[in-house]
């Protein structure tokens, strides 16, 4: 097979896996000496190997570690209450565990409040609670201060400052258990809505209406160095973006921690442009993309 | 190529062995596992999230594949070396998964791409191009030719622990990788004078990722 006949990729990837037998390899190599377009498709074989190895391979993102050492945990308290073995997970070397941990059922104080459990006013006027996404989420309950944060908001101070009305078409928020009043200061001083939900964002569901991610999340209040950061952030891509933010949702993106930040591209017919950025120095996790309210 | 598993420096971590620690924690060690968590997440992270090609599975497969290991540490006979196990419960988490998962419908990229248009990002790199065009192209192979690929390519194992991670003998890797590499050739040989990337290694993104 020289001359006229070419040899295929396979064959080529195979000579270089020296997969071939000695007669065919010589006659392949015979061949390549003087045919240059197999001798091209040999170089595209081997620069498949370099793109590969080229290719970054990430670190494991903080969300994914800390999810895991939290399954492993899991493993050590159910081997440890039934009575087996010890063996198992330390916590004490993850990274901000006491903060994130600090909401845990095992660590929660007996006398801490039940967080304000937050409804959705239906259509017909009704007060259906708020679901919770248990779905992924890889934070857990709301803590008690963020509780305590999320009684700044009521449906109509919140309507109040336009926030919500978006065509009526948003359900607003109210609350279902007494909560301490907001002051209007501290509503009005957000020009977007800021919810906490942890959820875990995955490009499929930024393709989703966000409405049903971001709404029924608790909106919180400014006050806690935390807060104020996000509002550094927030303003940080408003100039970027040159839009209104309209809402904005602590979580995490592919268990990265994540700040999602959604503006009005187009308010009459639902568009938003969604930023999705780091906490820590607000730079995209990546690109702006367009979603529906 | 990939730098050789990560050798514990003294100076942070004492002179124990994966096999000492996990018999450590066979033992009721309760710290054990976590250490050979932490040594080698990384590295499981990066092997299910190119052979997944989706970071939601491989945070699940990864997850299911430590539970596994920490479940049946005391089955490991110690033939191996622990990354070899490990690496075979991660592999086969992520194979079980391709599996059962029927193919995944093509999401509508549509709206993405119009908004990337009217809104490029300026830190949107040549290189994290390239590593999506790489892991678009993985997931056109067979899940066999990808782990294969995977392991020798992009994480730079050798053949022969390759095999043993595969658990088929050392041809059966060559001529998985031989035949993936033919498949992506005409996909990815544009790339061939791009190649010369900058490589944002393991250790660089834990040390950003850990302070």
């Amino acid at each position: 097979m020289t001359g006229d006949t070419h040899y295929d990729l396979d064959v080529l990837a195979e000579l270089a896996e020296d997969l071939l037998d000695a007669g065919t390899a010589r006659q392949v190599r015979e061949h390549l000496a003087v045919c240059d377009p197999c001798g091209e498709l040999l170089a595209d074989l081997a620069a498949v190997r370099e793109v590969l190895a080229a290719t970054p391979t990430p670190a494991m993102p903080m969300g994914v570690a800390l999810r895991i050492d939290k399954a492993l945990a899991a493993e050590l308290r159910e081997a440890e209450s039934y009575g087996a073995r010890r063996g198992g997970v330390g916590l004490a070397e993850t990274p901000d565990w006491d903060e994130l941990m600090r909401d845990s059922p095992w660590e929660r104080p007996a006398e801490a409040p039940e967080p304000a459990r937050l409804g959705v006013v239906a259509e017909d006027g009704t007060i259906v609670p708020a679901g919770r996404r248990a779905a992924r989420r890889r934070r857990w309950a709301m803590p008690a201060v963020a509780a305590a944060a999320a009684a700044a908001v009521v449906g109509t101070a919140v309507v109040s400052s336009g926030l919500l009305a978006s065509g009526g078409s948003g359900p607003d928020l109210v609350f279902e258990a007494d909560a301490p009043s907001p002051t209007r200061e501290e509503a009005r001083a957000r020009a977007y809505a800021l919810t906490d939900s942890g959820h875990n964002y995955s490009d499929q569901e930024l393709r989703q209406p966000l409405e049903g991610f971001l709404a029924p999340a608790p909106i919180i209040n400014g006050g806690s160095p935390d807060v104020d950061k996000v509002d550094t952030c927030v303003s940080k891509v408003a100039t970027r973006s040159k839009l209104t933010t309209y809402a904005v949702d602590q979580g995490q993106y592919n268990g990265q921690e994540a700040i999602i930040v959604a503006s009005w591209k187009d308010k009459a017919s639902g568009r938003l442009r969604i930023d999705i950025v780091d906490p820590f120095n607000c730079k995209n996790l990546r690109k702006p993309m367009l979603g529906r309210w | 190529m990939n730098s050789p598993p990560e050798t514990p420096s003294p100076a942070d971590r004492p002179a124990v062995s994966d096999a000492d620690l996990l018999t450590a924690h066979i033992n009721g060690d309760p710290h054990a596992f976590s250490e050979i968590v932490k040594r080698h997440r990384d590295r499981m992270w990066a092997v299910a999230l190119r052979t997944l090609g989706d970071p939601d599975e491989a945070a699940d497969a990864v997850q299911d594949a430590f539970v596994s290991a920490y479940r049946k540490a005391g089955t490991f006979r110690g033939e191996a070396a622990v990354t070899t196990w490990l690496h075979r419960i991660v592999v086969n988490a992520c194979l079980d998964r391709m599996r059962r998962k029927s193919i995944r419908p093509v999401a509508d990229d549509e709206l993405i791409e119009a908004a990337e248009r009217d809104s490029p990002l300026p830190d949107q790199t040549v290189e994290r191009e390239v590593s999506m065009e790489v892991s678009a192209a993985l997931k056109l192979l067979p899940t066999d030719q990808r782990a294969a690929l995977v392991l020798v390519d992009m994480m730079g194992y050798s053949v022969e622990d390759a095999a043993q991670v595969l658990d088929v003998p050392s041809g059966t890797v060559k001529s998985r990788c031989a035949r993936g590499r033919a498949k992506l050739a005409p996909i990815l040989s544009h790339l061939r004078n791009r190649s010369d990337l900058s490589r944002v290694s393991s250790a660089k993104g834990a040390e950003l990722r850990d302070g």
